[in-house]
């Protein structure tokens, strides 16, 4: 193994961190407010689609990210009003945006382009990449800082700020303060439903990112359904991360390694269809190994 | 005499009333979006079709004449199952979002045991079904012990198996069970020998076998909730665990044996499936139909009542089958199905939100009244 080969890896990792890193960000928020929020996945789903919507029809992947995540941000404010001010079950919602959106996508993909399953158009245009001037001549991190979107990149810059903003700042103080005593912070005349509605937005927000990552940054086609369960598994590198923006960030990488592990794999003449397990059986082993981790930690106090 | 009766009459229709209320008011609402949907599709030249005559056409593949409606029931039965093992979960409190994979894993072992097993048909069938459902039940219970030893995420967790069963069983017939006598671009595996097949009801339909079980779940899972230990049990610890355990309920017990039987139910859904209608099994065919996710908005629209459940997941079944009609005939996506049954579950999920206006208003009411 060369090392020109594992800082391919590395590379693979980064970009297959991003939209689990976004999603997990905006998991992180929401249940640092005291929202579960389930649909992410499908927040990640109708931003994909509508950044290549926007794409096909403008040609500009700056319109495509606004429309991507204008999108998800609609989705996210009916979670939150459902949740928040209806008070309507987490589990329902959730279940229920996310087979909805696969249902909406799959609609309007036929009714927009008269297609069914994938759309792939030599007409859309990818997120440009770019290489950072000096490092891409460094022959190891060259390579692994290679050819990323400013997306990949802005992940990292969202969780240092979301860091700052939770734990430097009065507002964010405010707002973590309504995940830990909601009636208390109410009584102190602090608007709580409008934070936590607001903050389930701004998860719809981080999602949209996350979901254009995958329609228009990785690849530049939409499939249905082709998110297949990275919002799951951002909610499980959130909880991972005790959902703290840092510890956000080490566990989308894990996540990250895990898919660009299976791709490897099945460099290696492992059948496609079990490399495909990997993610998701990892995902599985990351959170008993963690919850044990948990354990132990409790019973030495 | 005549006035007491006609009172009585009123108050039995206020009381079903009371326990439909939700479900129709949300039915409605969720027509209404299906018809904003449907204009909204008319913007595309290709698309010109009225919402009335869309609403007839959906009916009419759903339950318009004898063959839909068998069509229809054929569709519910593995929605039923389904809707059923997500109910024997849920009303514990044990989140299992994972019937799909457990629905996968039966499939996949009943398959193999009626493809490959030598014997008399009736045996076959009772063998590979059985197999399934315990391959389903222990699936379901890895996840559950997964949850309870380590605290594992049990929504994740059994999430993140239906991936992991869908891929299995997508390797498994792409290589060692596949069938090679045919060309396709789906993998599959070998078709089941006639004589292990599950009877059809009515010659000329699709109707099988797999209904009446359907029935019979209905009617095991009525049995539990009412009239077993068992089920009050694990009601209980649904409603409040730490009472529960008080009260002498063993914990693990009460999730593994919960667990374990939502899994096999699920895992029923599957072998049914193939045994009764597909005849084998073909790549992704139970994670694109969407059977396990439709069963568990019917159990939630239904509020996990299996009488509720077993007629909610009939009409989701003819919304999908009407769906699927509606595609062939005016070329609207059948996708209009689903939008419209995830609008039902939102807006029956909103719920509690009657119940908290009356509260205000009473609230305000008393608050007005302290005043004076």
């Amino acid at each position: 193994m060369s090392p020109e080969y594992i800082a391919a890896v590395i590379n693979s990792t980064l970009r297959m961190t991003t939209p689990i890193l976004f999603a997990a960000l905006g998991s992180a928020v929401c249940s640092r407010i005291g929202v579960f929020n389930i649909a992410l996945e499908g927040q990640m789903l109708i931003a994909s689609f509508f950044a290549v919507v926007a794409n096909y029809f403008t040609g500009s992947p700056f319109i495509s990210v606004v429309a991507g995540v204008a999108s998800a941000m609609v989705i996210s404010l009916v979670v939150g009003i459902l949740q928040v001010k209806y008070k309507a079950a987490d589990m329902v919602v959730g279940t229920a945006i996310n087979l909805f959106t696969g249902g909406l996508t799959s609609f309007l993909l036929f009714v927009i382009f008269g297609i069914k399953g994938t759309l792939n158009d030599p007409k859309l245009v990818p997120m440009e990449r770019f290489n950072l001037p000096l490092i891409n001549k460094i022959p190891f991190v060259g390579t692994i800082f290679d050819s990323l979107t400013f997306l990949d990149y802005f992940a990292y810059i969202m969780a240092i700020l979301i860091f700052i903003y939770l734990f430097k700042t009065v507002a964010g103080f405010r707002a973590l303060s309504v995940g830990i005593n909601k009636e208390a912070t109410e009584s102190l005349g602090t608007k709580a439903e409008r934070i936590q509605i607001g903050m389930v937005v701004f998860s719809g927000f981080l999602c949209g990112l996350g979901g254009v990552v995958l329609s228009i940054g990785q690849v530049t086609l939409f499939t249905e359904n082709m998110t297949s369960g990275r919002g799951f598994m951002a909610m499980a590198a959130a909880s991972l991360g005790m959902s703290h923006p840092l510890g956000c960030i080490a566990a989308s990488l894990f996540f990250g390694f895990a898919q660009a592990f299976g791709n490897v794999l099945q460099t290696t003449g492992v059948k496609s269809q079990l490399t495909m397990m990997v993610p998701y059986v990892a995902t599985i082993i990351a959170l008993v190994i963690f919850a044990v981790k948990e354990k132990m930690k409790k019973k030495a106090h | 005499m005549e006035a007491k009766k006609t009172n009585y009459f009123v108050n039995a229709l206020k009381t079903i009333w009371d326990g439909i209320k939700q479900p129709v008011v949300a039915t409605f609402l969720g027509l209404i979006v299906g018809a904003i949907v449907i204009l909204i599709a008319n913007i595309s030249p290709d698309i010109n079709v009225g919402i009335l005559e869309v609403y007839a056409e959906l009916f009419k593949g759903a339950f318009g004449s004898g063959y839909y409606i068998m069509a229809s029931l054929t569709r519910a039965t593995p929605i039923i199952f389904c809707a059923m093992a997500t109910a024997f979960a849920w009303r514990a409190g044990y989140i299992n979002i994972g019937v799909e994979g457990q629905m996968i894993v039966g499939a996949l072992v009943a398959t193999c045991i009626a493809v490959y097993m030598p014997g008399p048909g009736i045996v076959v069938i009772l063998v590979s079904l059985l197999a399934g459902i315990v391959a389903g039940g222990l699936y379901a219970l890895l996840a559950a012990w997964l949850n309870l030893n380590f605290g594992a995420s049990l929504v994740i967790i059994t999430l993140m198996m239906n991936y992991v069963a869908n891929y299995f069983a997508s390797y498994m017939v792409s290589f060692p069970i596949k069938d090679n006598t045919v060309t396709g671009i789906t993998a599959q595996s070998m078709e089941i020998p006639a004589d292990a097949r599950l009877p059809r009801l009515v010659t000329g339909n699709t109707i099988h076998f797999g209904f009446i079980l359907a029935i019979l779940v209905t009617l095991f899972l009525l049995f539990i909730v009412k009239k077993t230990i068992f089920g009050y049990e694990s009601k209980m610890s649904g409603l409040n665990p730490f009472f529960a355990i008080y009260g002498g309920v063993k914990r693990a017990k009460v999730m593994f044996l919960t667990m374990f039987l939502s899994g096999a139910v699920g895992a029923l859904a599957g072998g049914v499936e193939v045994l009764g209608l597909k005849y084998r099994y073909i790549d992704n065919m139970l994670a694109s139909g969407n059977y396990a996710w439709t069963g568990l908005q019917a159990a939630l629209i239904a509020n996990l009542n299996p009488v509720g459940m077993f007629f909610t997941s009939i009409f989701l079944a003819g919304l999908q089958q009407g769906g699927a009609a509606l595609q062939r005939k005016v070329d609207l996506p059948l996708e209009i199905s689903t939008i419209i049954q995830c609008s039902i579950t939102l807006f029956v999920s909103v719920k509690f939100t009657w119940n908290l206006i009356k509260k205000k208003k009473m609230q305000k009411a008393i608050a007005e009244g302290g005043n004076k």
